[in-house]
C-alpha cells in the first residue's frame, strides 16, 4: 500500500511539470478570466431620437504595464470626460506576457478586446492570420486621414491598399550621452558619424578611472543596434527572398562593434543590462537605447543628453525602431462601438500630448507640430530621425526566423566566435527555421 | 459490508474532492488537452487546427530539422543543469539542515528563517540581486576579487562561468525548501538510537552514516526526486540572467518550448516538446525511485 502512494506521489510530482510547461501552451483560460465583465455592451441612449449617438463601451487593451501605463490612464480618463457617448475601459496587461494574452483572447474570440496596441511589425502576421480589419471606413467616417501620420508606420501597415493600424508612437534607437564626461572629454557636439564617434569614444575612455566611450551591449538591445547598422552600412536583414545577415556589409558591421572591445574603449564580456549600470554609474559615456529608458536616468538624475544614432555605416542613415499602433479585431462588428473607436482615435491623434510626456515621440503629424511637442527637448531630437526610421523586415514568422542572430551575434561580440562564422551559422540556422 | 462502513467511505471521499476537482481543472484536463493538442497543427492564430497525427514528435525526432534543433540543444543543457544542481541542493540542503540543529535552539529559527527567505522571492527579484552580483564590469563579486587582487571573471557571460553562477544562484534561491524538509526529518530521528550509539562507542561519522542517513531515507528521495524535477524546469535563471547565452550554451529546453508556442505560435510542436520532456522527467523519477527502493523489495 505504502509503496503505490509513494509510486503514485512521484507520478503526480512528475506530472506536475506539464502544468508547468504544457499548460502554458494549451490556453488561457485560467488568466483571461480577470477581464469577464468588462466585455464591452452597447446599449441606446435614454431616451434616442435618431439623433442621438448610441451609448457604447470599448474594451481598449494596452501593454503599458511600466511607468507608461498612467499616462495613458490620464489620457483615457480625460477622453471619458469629455463626453458621455462612449465609454472607454483601459486594460494594461502585463507587457512582456501581452502577445500571449492577446492570442489566447483572440483565438477564443470570447474576452477579446474591441480596440488594442500593436506593434507595428506584428500587424502583417495578425493581418495574414486574418485577426485584423481594415480601418478605412472607419477613419473616413470619423475624420482621420492617413496623411495626418508619419509615412513610414502607415506605409508598413497599408496591407493590399488597405490600412489596418493607427499610429501612436515610433520608438526608435537613440543615443544617449553623459553631458559631464562629454565636458571633461572636451567635446562639444554629440557626434553624428562614424569618424567622429571613433575619436569622441577614444577621448572619452579613462582606462585608470576605468570610464570607457561606449560600453558594447551584447545581448538586449542589439535587436534595435544590429539591425540599424546593417541598414546603415548598405545591407539588409532580409534580402526579399532569404535571410541576409552574413553579407559583408552585416559582417563589418559585426568587426567594427567587436573592434571597439578590442581597442579598449568598451569592456569585454558585457552582461545583461552591463552597459546600462555602467551608464547609471557614470562611467559608460554613450549608450544606444530606446526612448522608454529617459524615466530610468531622470530618476537616477544623470546629466545626460539625447541625440540620434549617429551615421556609422557607411551608405545611408537609418535607423531600427518599434511603433505602438492602435488595431481592430475583426470580430469587432457593433457600429456603434465601431463608431466609438473612431471618436476616440480621432480625439488621441490631436490629444496625445500626455503620451509624449512619457517620453515618446508621436506619429501624428498635428502633434509633432505642435509647440507643446517642440518644447520637448528630447522628444523632439528623437522625431528627427522619423525620415529615416525602418522597422524589422515584413516577413512572416520573423521573430522566430531572426531569432538565431542574437545568440550568434553575442558570440561574437564576446569574442568566441570569427564574425563571419558566427553570421553564417545565424543564417544557417534561420534558414532550418524557414524550412519548418 | 456494513452500512456504516460504506457510510464512512463515502463520508472520507468527500473530503478529496475538493482537491480532486482543483486536479482535474488545473492538471489533469490541461494534460490531456496538451496530448490533444500535440497531435495537431495547431497555430495559436488560425481557425483550423487541422489533425497531424505524430508528425510533431516525428519531427522533433528527425536529425536536420528545426525542431531537433530545438529539442536536442535545449534538452542538452537543461541536463547539464539538472547533473550540476540536483547533487548541491541535496547535499548542501542536508549539510545546512544538520548544521541548523547543531547551534542553540534560541538563535535557529532566526537562521531557519534567514535561509529560507529567498525561497520566497520572486525570479525577477532574484534576478535583479544576482545580476549586480555578477556583473562583470562593475558587480560585487568582482569587486570582492579586485580587492584581492585576483583577476576578474565573467560570471554570466563565459563557460564554465555561466553554469557556477546560474548554480549558485539556484542554491541561493531554493535551498531553503530542501533545508526546511531535511529539519523536519533529522527531528524525527528517535534520540535514543544515537544514544545507544554513543554507548556502543560510535564516532559521528558512523552515526551519520549509519542512524541519520537511513532514517531520513524517504525523505532523502522525495528531496532528490523534487530537486530533479524542479531542476528540469529551470527557466527563470538562464532567462533572466545569460539570456541563454553565452551563444546557446544556457539556452534551456523550457525556453525553447515557451519560444516554440508564443514567438512561433506553433502550440501544437510547443506542446509535443512538452510531452517529451514530462516522460523524460517520470523516466528519470521513476529510475531514481527504483534504485532506491527497487532491491529492497
Amino acid at each position: 500500500m505504502t509503496r503505490t502512494v509513494k509510486m503514485l506521489s512521484v507520478m503526480m510530482l512528475a506530472s506536475s511539470l506539464v502544468l508547468a510547461a504544457g499548460c502554458s501552451g494549451n490556453n488561457g483560460a485560467a488568466n483571461g478570466g480577470e477581464n469577464a465583465g468588462t466585455n464591452a455592451g452597447t446599449n441606446a441612449a435614454e431616451g434616442s431620437g435618431g439623433e442621438t449617438a448610441e451609448k457604447a463601451d470599448i474594451l481598449f487593451w494596452t501593454p503599458f504595464s511600466g511607468a507608461d501605463g498612467e499616462f495613458m490612464k490620464k489620457i483615457v480618463e480625460k477622453y471619458n470626460s469629455s463626453q458621455d457617448t462612449y465609454k472607454v475601459k483601459l486594460v494594461i496587461q502585463p507587457n512582456g506576457e501581452y502577445y500571449k494574452q492577446l492570442d489566447v483572447a483572440l483565438s477564443a474570440s470570447k474576452e477579446r478586446p474591441d480596440l488594442a496596441i500593436m506593434h507595428v511589425d506584428q500587424i502583417p502576421t495578425y493581418q495574414n492570420k486574418g485577426q485584423l480589419q481594415a480601418m478605412d471606413d472607419l477613419a473616413g467616417a470619423a475624420g482621420i486621414n492617413k496623411s495626418d501620420y508619419v509615412e513610414a508606420p502607415v506605409n508598413y501597415e497599408t496591407i493590399e491598399g488597405k490600412w489596418y493600424g493607427i499610429p501612436l508612437d515610433i520608438h526608435p534607437l537613440v543615443m544617449y550621452y553623459n553631458k559631464d564626461l562629454f565636458e571633461k572629454a572636451g567635446i562639444t557636439a554629440p557626434p553624428t558619424n562614424r569618424a567622429e564617434f571613433d575619436a569622441a569614444v577614444e577621448k572619452l575612455t579613462d582606462k585608470d578611472k576605468k570610464i570607457y566611450g561606449y560600453v558594447l551591449p551584447t545581448l538586449w538591445p542589439q535587436q534595435f543596434i544590429f539591425p540599424t547598422l546593417v541598414w546603415q552600412n548598405g545591407g539588409e536583414l532580409w534580402n526579399g527572398t532569404d535571410v541576409a545577415y552574413n553579407s559583408p556589409e552585416a559582417v563589418e558591421m559585426v568587426q567594427w562593434m567587436r573592434g571597439l572591445v578590442e581597442k579598449g574603449v568598451s569592456p569585454g564580456n558585457v552582461q545583461q543590462d552591463g552597459e546600462n549600470t555602467l551608464f547609471l554609474q557614470g562611467k559608460n559615456a554613450i549608450q544606444f537605447n530606446g526612448p522608454w529608458m529617459k524615466g530610468q536616468f531622470d530618476e537616477a538624475g544623470i546629466n545626460y543628453g539625447v541625440a540620434p544614432v549617429p551615421q556609422i555605416g557607411k551608405a545611408k542613415q537609418a535607423v531600427y525602431a518599434g511603433s505602438h499602433n492602435f488595431v481592430v479585431p475583426k470580430d469587432v462588428t457593433d457600429a456603434a462601438v465601431i463608431k466609438g473607436i473612431g471618436d476616440f482615435l480621432k480625439y488621441m491623434s490631436t490629444n496625445s500630448m500626455d503620451w509624449a510626456a512619457s517620453g515618446q515621440a508621436l506619429a501624428s503629424k498635428p502633434m509633432l507640430e505642435s509647440a507643446d511637442f517642440i518644447a520637448l527637448e528630447m522628444q523632439s531630437n528623437v522625431a528627427k530621425s522619423f525620415d529615416y526610421v525602418q522597422f524589422a523586415p515584413n516577413v512572416l514568422n520573423w521573430a522566430t526566423i531572426s531569432d538565431p542572430i542574437w545568440g550568434e551575434l553575442s558570440s561574437a561580440l564576446l569574442g568566441k566566435k570569427d564574425a563571419q562564422k558566427a553570421m553564417d551559422d545565424a543564417v544557417a540556422k534561420s534558414r532550418q527555421a524557414m524550412k519548418k | 459490508m456494513t452500512k456504516s462502513s460504506l457510510q464512512s467511505r463515502f463520508t472520507s471521499s468527500l473530503f478529496i474532492l475538493p482537491y480532486l476537482l482543483s486536479f482535474c481543472a488545473f492538471l489533469l484536463i490541461p494534460i490531456l488537452y496538451g496530448v490533444y493538442i500535440s497531435f495537431h497543427n495547431f497555430e495559436l492564430l488560425s481557425d483550423s487546427h487541422e489533425f497531424v497525427g505524430l508528425d510533431n514528435y516525428i519531427q522533433i525526432f528527425t536529425p536536420g530539422t528545426y525542431l531537433f534543433e530545438q529539442f536536442t540543444v535545449g534538452l542538452w543543457n537543461t541536463l547539464q543543469f539538472v547533473i550540476y544542481s540536483v547533487p548541491l541542493l541535496v547535499i548542501l540542503g542536508l549539510a545546512l539542515a544538520m548544521l541548523l540543529n547543531a547551534i542553540p535552539g534560541r538563535i535557529r529559527g532566526l537562521f531557519r528563517t534567514f535561509y529560507f527567505m529567498p525561497y520566497a522571492i520572486s525570479g525577477s527579484v532574484m534576478a535583479v540581486i544576482w545580476l549586480m552580483m555578477f556583473d562583470t564590469n562593475a558587480g560585487f563579486l568582482n569587486g570582492l576579487l579586485a580587492s584581492l587582487h585576483i583577476d576578474p571573471v565573467a560570471w554570466l557571460t563565459d563557460l564554465p562561468w555561466v553554469w557556477v553562477s546560474l548554480v549558485l544562484t539556484t542554491l541561493w534561491w531554493t535551498i531553503g525548501f530542501n533545508m526546511i524538509i531535511f529539519v523536519n526529518a533529522l527531528n524525527e530521528v528517535p534520540e535514543d538510537y544515537y544514544e545507544a550509539a554513543s554507548i556502543d562507542g560510535a564516532n559521528a561519522w558512523r552515526k551519520f552514516v549509519n542512524i541519520t542517513l537511513p532514517s531520513i531515507r524517504p525523505v532523502m528521495l522525495f528531496i532528490i526526486i523534487t530537486s530533479t524535477i524542479a531542476s528540469f524546469n529551470v527557466y527563470a535563471q538562464p532567462f533572466l540572467l545569460t539570456r541563454g547565452g553565452p551563444g546557446d550554451s544556457t539556452r534551456v529546453l523550457l525556453m525553447n518550448v515557451l519560444d516554440e508556442a508564443f514567438k512561433g505560435k506553433q502550440v501544437g510542436s510547443a506542446s509535443a516538446m512538452a510531452i517529451l520532456m514530462a516522460i523524460i522527467i517520470i523516466v528519470i523519477s521513476a529510475v531514481q525511485y527504483k534504485i532506491a527502493y527497487g532491491r529492497k523489495e
